[in-house]
């Protein structure tokens, strides 16, 4: 519980052991207008405990419904989804999701959205209310807990969503596009603040995101999808906390960006 | 298949339970004529109605009060309406007066016209054109005022004609809201001149159905009510119609 | 800040300026300009009260306002005002509470049940064409005028508003919440309190403010057409009878106070239940 408020605790060779993903031969489609519309087709990858593994596509390659198929919102055609080697079934606690819209309840103060999501918590009402004053602060948001989302910026909500994500604590974080909705200011901002948290927490994440500078600067994995399949895996060489200006970097950029442009 | 006709089907179940059960009860003695009579009475007692040409009468009584009582405060209210939106000096002198007589609902104001005006014509007139009044008024009142700066600032830059202002710009802005009110209005004047025959007339679906009512007559007082809500929908949606083909850029 | 600087006040605003040498104090003004709107209400009551002084007839619809003071303060001093008031009161809310809530309930279960939606649905909006003092001849047949036909006929005014706004409350929660829900691993009755409900609040809210109007209407009304029992309307009723215009405008007066009152309540509610929303 410790691990969320304090980074020191968590050191680089203690990774947790659990929040491996093994996806295999996964196909999806939709159907549009009675006409089957193939949107995965034979996605394999795995990604180790503890990894940033960062989604790069143009849109509507498929990196959102994969996301969603993890998450367990949608259900995969053929193919399996192991998380810790057992298949998903279903959205889980295991599995925490941020939207690139908040998706905040704007009736419910910003305390009172993270709150909910501990609802299937057993523990007392006053140490849920210490664990969502812990996370407010891990994301900057002291002195908000009883602002309405409305009252918010754009940056602040996104933050509150990350709060609630982290609150139940899953083993792997899904990112849909977590700041693009943001400017690009505030971007830049919850970029550096999102690679603090993961490396106060080191649960698994994944980003699907359109920008390569930003899937550069977190991820240790860069996934650059064509439409419906995977193009290629990149390892980021570099360690954490990274410099944007890495001149180990520009290559891999550029080499992404040859891909999107080939697909 | 099977399952469209399922659907199809489906809500006429609870209405054919209900007479179903209406049939049986009265076909036997369990009740007598002046609680429950059976369907066929209802219809009976319509077509007689109609044979006779009372119904027609009741009718013709009903709906003429209510055309010239809509027509007079319909009228009334486009004209306040406007005034209170353009004028401020109307607005300052005539505008909470016109609030406050607001609050208090038409039905209510049935007695003091009786003791004002007599038993007769006048008074249902004056009710139901008060009933459409306020909320014509109210609608156009909304609606000049709803008419944007920006559109007029518009319309000043391109130089148009005060013609063209008026077809272009002032008559589609207002009337979409004008005729919700309009709507509104007739609807309120059906429910209160219902009401006022109840209370007082010679003739009108409201005193067929307030005589039935005095002389144990259920099937009338039925008729009475299925003819009251069929044509309180009619006026609904004839204004609904009108308003479909008249604003046909709106979106929904 | 440069904007502002590049366009000048125009003329009129000095001119304004330079004829007010002395200006009034604001409260003055203020007070002056609310003034005028107790023009209109004046006249027409010294209109009235001029009418009355003209021959006997004319004084009988007329009545004189010194008389309609003096019914006032004996409606006061026996109590008559504060009970006929108070059983009115009870019944539009009584009638509000049986009719709003099965409202309520019929259109939740409408919105999440298809079927139900399918069963009653066209039966519901073919009653909802009756206006509500339409249903009052039959239900006068068959309950009598007393207490339950009163009741059963304002609940009745009540229930259709209620039924169709919180219907289309329920219909409309946003797939988007939902999902939220499911992430979160929300228990059924979680989702309902927290997204479902909340989403439908708004305009169950609005419902509840057209099923009150429409419950004080028909309160009014169903007590002037019986006459029976206390009750503003009644009183108006017995008014009307004896030819006692200064009580009728008196109930007329209060019937609108009430109405305005509860409305005012409401709004506060209102605000206050759903202050999550963005104002302006």
């Amino acid at each position: 519980m410790n691990a969320i408020i304090d980074p020191r605790s968590v050191q680089a060779d203690s990774a947790p052991a659990v929040g491996g993903l093994a996806i295999r031969h996964v196909h999806k489609g939709f159907d549009i207008d009675g006409r089957k519309l193939s949107v995965l087709e034979d996605v394999s990858l795995t990604i180790a405990p503890g990894q940033f593994v960062s989604i790069v596509g143009a849109s509507g390659c498929g990196k959102s419904t994969l996301l969603r198929l993890i998450a367990g919102l949608e259900r995969q055609d053929s193919g399996d989804i192991l998380l810790n080697e057992v298949p998903v079934a279903g959205p889980g606690l295991d599995r925490g999701l941020i939207f690139q819209d908040h998706r905040l309840f704007p009736w419910l103060t910003v305390e009172q959205n993270v709150l909910l999501a501990l609802s299937n918590s057993d523990e007392a009402a006053t140490d849920k209310r210490a664990r969502v004053a812990s996370l407010l602060t891990l994301v900057g948001l002291d002195g908000f807990a009883q602002a309405f989302p409305h009252q918010l910026s754009g940056g602040m909500a996104q933050r509150a969503a990350i709060a609630r994500a982290l609150a139940p604590q899953p083993q792997v974080l899904l990112l849909d596009e977590p700041l693009g909705a943001l400017d690009a200011l505030t971007r830049l901002r919850l970029q550096s603040e999102l690679q603090r948290i993961w490396l106060a927490q080191r649960s698994t994440m994944i980003m699907v995101t359109h920008d390569v500078d930003e899937a550069l600067f977190l991820g240790d994995v860069i996934v650059v999808m064509q439409p419906g399949r995977i193009a290629r895996i990149l390892h980021v060489p570099s360690t954490h906390p990274r410099d944007r200006a890495d001149p180990a970097l520009a290559p891999l950029k550029a080499e992404i960006l040859s891909l999107l442009h080939a697909g | 298949m099977r399952s469209t006709l399922q659907q199809r089907l489906l809500p006429l179940l609870v209405p054919g339970l209900i007479l179903a059960t209406w049939f049986a009860v009265t076909s036997g003695d369990d009740f007598t004529a002046q609680v429950l009579v059976p369907p066929a009475a209802v219809l009976d007692s319509f077509n007689e109605l109609l044979a006779s040409g009372e119904l027609a009468d009741h009718l013709r009584a009903s709906l003429s009060r209510l055309l010239l009582g809509f027509g007079i405060g319909s009228g009334l209210g486009l004209g306040f309406g406007i005034l209170l939106a353009r004028s401020a000096l109307v607005n300052a002198f005539a505008g909470p007066f016109f609030q406050a007589v607001r609050q208090v609902p038409s039905i209510a104001f049935l007695p003091m016209l009786i003791l004002l005006l007599g038993v007769d014509e006048g008074f249902k007139l004056a009710i139901v054109a008060k009933a459409a009044f306020f909320p014509v008024a109210l609608a156009t009142h909304d609606a000049v005022k709803g008419i944007s700066k920006g559109w007029l600032e518009v319309a000043a830059i391109y130089r148009l004609s005060p013609l063209r202002v008026l077809f272009r710009l002032i008559l589609p802005a207002t009337v979409p809201p004008v005729l919700t009110g309009l709507r509104l209005g007739l609807t309120r004047a059906w429910i209160v001149l219902v009401a006022a025959e109840l209370m007082a007339a010679e003739n009108g679906i409201g005193q067929m159905m307030e005589m039935g009512r005095q002389m144990f007559r259920i099937d009338t007082v039925m008729v009475g009510v299925a003819l009251t809500g069929l044509i309180g929908f009619a006026l609904d949606q004839g204004v609904r119609l009108a308003e479909r083909r008249l604003v046909r850029w709106k979106a929904v | 800040m440069s904007l502002i600087a590049e366009f000048p006040p125009t003329s009129f605003v000095y001119a304004d300026r330079i004829e007010d040498h002395d200006p009034p104090p604001a409260w003055l003004v203020a007070l002056v300009k609310r003034a005028r709107g107790l023009v209109l209400p004046l006249l027409l009551a010294a209109a009235w009260h001029w009418a009355s002084s003209i021959d006997a007839s004319m004084a009988y619809a007329f009545v004189p306002l010194d008389q309609v003071w003096e019914r006032l303060l004996q409606l006061l001093s026996t109590g008559e005002l504060a009970i006929n008031a108070g059983s009115s009161l009870g019944r539009a809310l009584t009638g509000l509470a049986l009719g709003g809530l099965s409202g309520i309930l019929l259109g939740s279960l409408m919105a999440g049940f298809p079927l139900v939606e399918r069963l009653f649905g066209p039966l519901l909006q073919a009653f909802r064409q009756v206006p509500p003092l339409g249903w009052l001849p039959l239900v006068g047949l068959w309950l009598g005028s007393g207490e339950e036909a009163k009741q059963l006929l304002v609940a009745v005014a009540a229930f259709h508003p209620l039924l169709l706004n919180s219907y289309e409350g329920f219909a409309q929660a946003e797939k988007k919440h939902l999902e939220v829900g499911r992430v979160l691993m929300l228990s059924r009755w979680r989702s309902f309190r927290f997204i479902l409900l909340p989403t439908a609040l708004p305009s169950i809210l609005t419902g509840v403010g057209q099923a009150l109007a429409f419950a004080w209407i028909s309160t009014i009304g169903v007590e002037l057409l019986f006459g029976t029992g206390a009750g503003l309307g009644s009183l108006m009723h017995t008014a009307q009878m004896a030819g006692d215009m200064g009580v009728v405008l008196l109930c007329v007066i209060s019937i609108g106070l009430m109405g305005y009152g509860l409305n005012l309540i409401l709004s506060l509610v209102r605000a206050r239940l759903l202050r999550w929303r963005v104002t302006g």
